[in-house]
């Protein structure tokens, strides 16, 4: 397997299939194992060990909960044993009737359950029914099916096992046991696609160009999100806009602004973005759950301030987390409802040939200035080679002025012998 | 409505402050889960009892001392995997090993699943617990990595390293075991089924 035609890592594959996976990664690996035979063939044989392992049953003896433990409780010492560790005292002897009457109170809860969800189920509401029993199968260790081993390990309470402060967890779970049925009862109608299109015109009729644009706009009810015109004297000038359309009407706009001109480029482009928007829906669902349970929780519960504090910071960062979400959201189905078209006109401008030279006066006083100006340009480069050469050439005179003085003399006197 | 379930933890304090109820549910969840993981890893279902017995009285003789910082079923199985190290020295003392008990430990016919437990022997030891630890105990890898003190990325590829290793070392054994159903087991099968019935 490689990364080109397996996007998906085995592990991954295998974490999926665990319900370990994050939402965005699971709902990748669900569309890869789709249409790849080679990951089915693997996710099969992963099955298959978890299978002949489940094969290997142990029969859990008539174990009965210790008489003892109250006195255990409120002894403080452990009593010596036959090992040296605790006392081991048989299942018999603590048996409990509270312990049978427990077991069958048990028994009437999940007969319970299981009609009020076949009732719920019939009544059309299938996916909630599976959201509630599904986790109190899981909790009692009742579930043997080995493939709904993903379904089931996405589903079981887990909180994370400590909060960064080391602080009791707060039960959580529920929200990473709704995140995987969320994201599957999240429904989009057809794909999401943010579609973008760039088309660039010359044109000799700039200004009949522009309003035929903003005609066409009205017509196909878009809007102008950014508009510039500008061009230098001496050439065209050019509209760059950022037009957002109905992404139904984006191919009706373009045919009508191509006949506006020349077309020079065209390009369009789309952004599949229907497992983000599957994923966001998802994410933003449980946080709503989140919210809703942890507000009941303030609302039924009393407990330690600062345990009510912390449960109200939590709800303060869930509330936020929504509202990102939220925005998040509406941005996306709005880049999806409405296209993006960058548009370029470019006026085709014919340049004037310039016949009347300047005339002799201008000329005149043109070298004039041209003159003085280059008169101070030379001062000032000697000015300024002079005081940045100056100090070190006057020093170069101190040192070698004597002995060339010297030489000079010696030079003379030779010369007059 | 689905009824409200009580987590773990919640009940293990409600136990912290006295009640007696709050531990005979911890006790009706976690005794066959503990049996199964003490069982499978010992010979003997007398010791596999006793040991259940035990990690359930260090919980109780240790519950003034208990904070919620992870989760019960981590904290419960963290106490049974020293109690098994523990045994496991002991056994390892006392020689010759402990006879197995007469009784197999697998539902049903005896050697249903002899050629399982073949295969997870021939697998490394630390592999071989996380894989245990996932498929029999049901742990997630974060659980696992708590409890082996182990990364979760490590804990990840040992997990699909020995299950693919298991992969390749089932299809013999269950080839085998299906000639072996078809005619009578061989008398060596049988032999080993009573020695391998824990890992």
């Amino acid at each position: 397997m490689n990364k080109i035609t397996h996007p998906i890592e085995p592990e991954e594959l295998m974490a999926y299939l665990d319900g370990e996976l994050p939402a965005d990664r699971a709902t990748a690996t669900a569309a890869h194992l789709g249409e790849c035979t080679e990951c089915q063939s693997l996710i099969s044989d992963l099955r298959g060990v978890s299978e002949a392992l489940g094969s290997w049953k142990v029969v859990t003896p008539e174990l009965q909960i210790p008489q003892a433990i109250a006195a255990a409780r409120s002894e403080s010492k452990p009593e010596p044993t036959r090992n040296g560790g605790t006392k081991a005292l048989t299942w018999r002897e603590i048996l409990g009737v509270r312990w049978q009457n427990a077991e069958w109170i048990g028994v009437v809860a999940v007969v319970l359950l299981v009609v009020v969800g076949t009732v719920r189920f019939i009544g059309g509401n299938a996916n909630n029914v599976f959201s509630q029993v599904q986790p109190s199968i899981s909790e009692t260790n009742s579930s043997a099916n080995r493939d709904q081993m993903a379904v089931r390990a996405s589903q079981e309470v887990r909180p994370p096992a400590t909060s960064a402060e080391g602080k009791p967890p707060v039960n959580f779970g529920a929200s990473q046991r709704d995140k995987s049925v969320v994201a599957r009862e999240a429904v989009v109608n057809g794909p999401m696609i943010i579609r973008t299109a760039q088309l660039s015109l010359i044109t000799k009729e700039f200004d009949q160009a522009r309003t035929a644009l903003e005609v066409a706009l009205k017509r196909h009810r878009g809007y102008v999100g950014d508009l510039k015109i500008g061009g230098a004297t001496g050439s065209g000038r050019t509209l760059n806009a950022t037009l957002r359309v109905p992404a139904d009407q984006l191919d009706a706009t373009l045919s009508e602004l191509k006949a506006l001109g020349r077309v020079e480029s065209e390009s369009q482009s789309g952004q599949d973005v229907t497992s983000q928007y599957v994923d966001l829906q998802a994410r933003l669902a449980n946080a709503r759950n989140t919210e809703q349970r942890l507000t009941d929780l303030l609302r039924n519960r009393t407990g330690k301030l600062s345990d009510v504090l912390e449960v109200e910071q939590e709800v303060d960062r869930v509330r936020g987390e929504i509202e990102q979400m939220e925005a998040e959201r509406k941005n996306m189905s709005n880049q999806v409802s409405y296209a993006t078209l960058n548009a370029t006109i470019t006026e085709d401008y014919k340049a004037q040939l310039q016949v009347v030279p300047p005339s002799t006066s201008t000329r005149l006083s043109n070298a004039a200035v041209e003159g003085y100006k280059s008169m101070v340009d030379g001062l000032v480069s000697v000015a300024l080679f002079l005081l940045e050469n100056g100090p070190s050439l006057l020093l170069w005179i101190a040192i070698l002025f004597l002995p060339a003085r010297l030489v000079w003399k010696k030079a003379r006197r030779s010369f007059a012998q | 409505m689905a009824p409200t379930t009580i987590s773990d933890e919640a009940l293990m304090l409600e136990f912290q402050g006295g009640s007696r109820e709050a531990f005979e549910q911890l006790f009706a969840r976690y005794r066959g889960p503990l049996y199964g993981y003490f069982r499978r890893r010992l010979n003997g279902d007398q010791r596999a009892e006793d040991l259940t017995q035990d990690t359930f009285l260090a919980v109780i003789r240790a519950v003034d001392r208990y904070e919620p910082r992870a989760l019960f079923r981590t904290y419960l199985y963290s106490i049974g995997m020293n109690l098994l190290a523990a045994e496991r020295r002991k056994q390892h003392r006392d020689s010759p090993p402990v006879t197995p008990a007469p009784e197999p430990a697998t539902h049903g016919a005896p050697d249903a699943a002899l050629w399982v437990r073949q295969a997870l022997e021939k697998l490394d030891e630390s592999e071989r617990e996380i894989l245990m630890l996932r498929e029999y105990e049901q742990l997630s890898y974060a659980e696992i990595a708590e409890l082996l003190k182990l990364p979760v990325n490590t804990v990840r590829s040992r997990l699909f390293r020995s299950r693919m290793a298991l992969r390749g070392y089932l299809e013999p054994a269950r080839k085998l075991h299906d000639a072996a159903g078809q005619s009578e087991a061989p008398e060596g099968v049988k032999l080993a089924g009573a020695e391998g019935e824990a890992i």
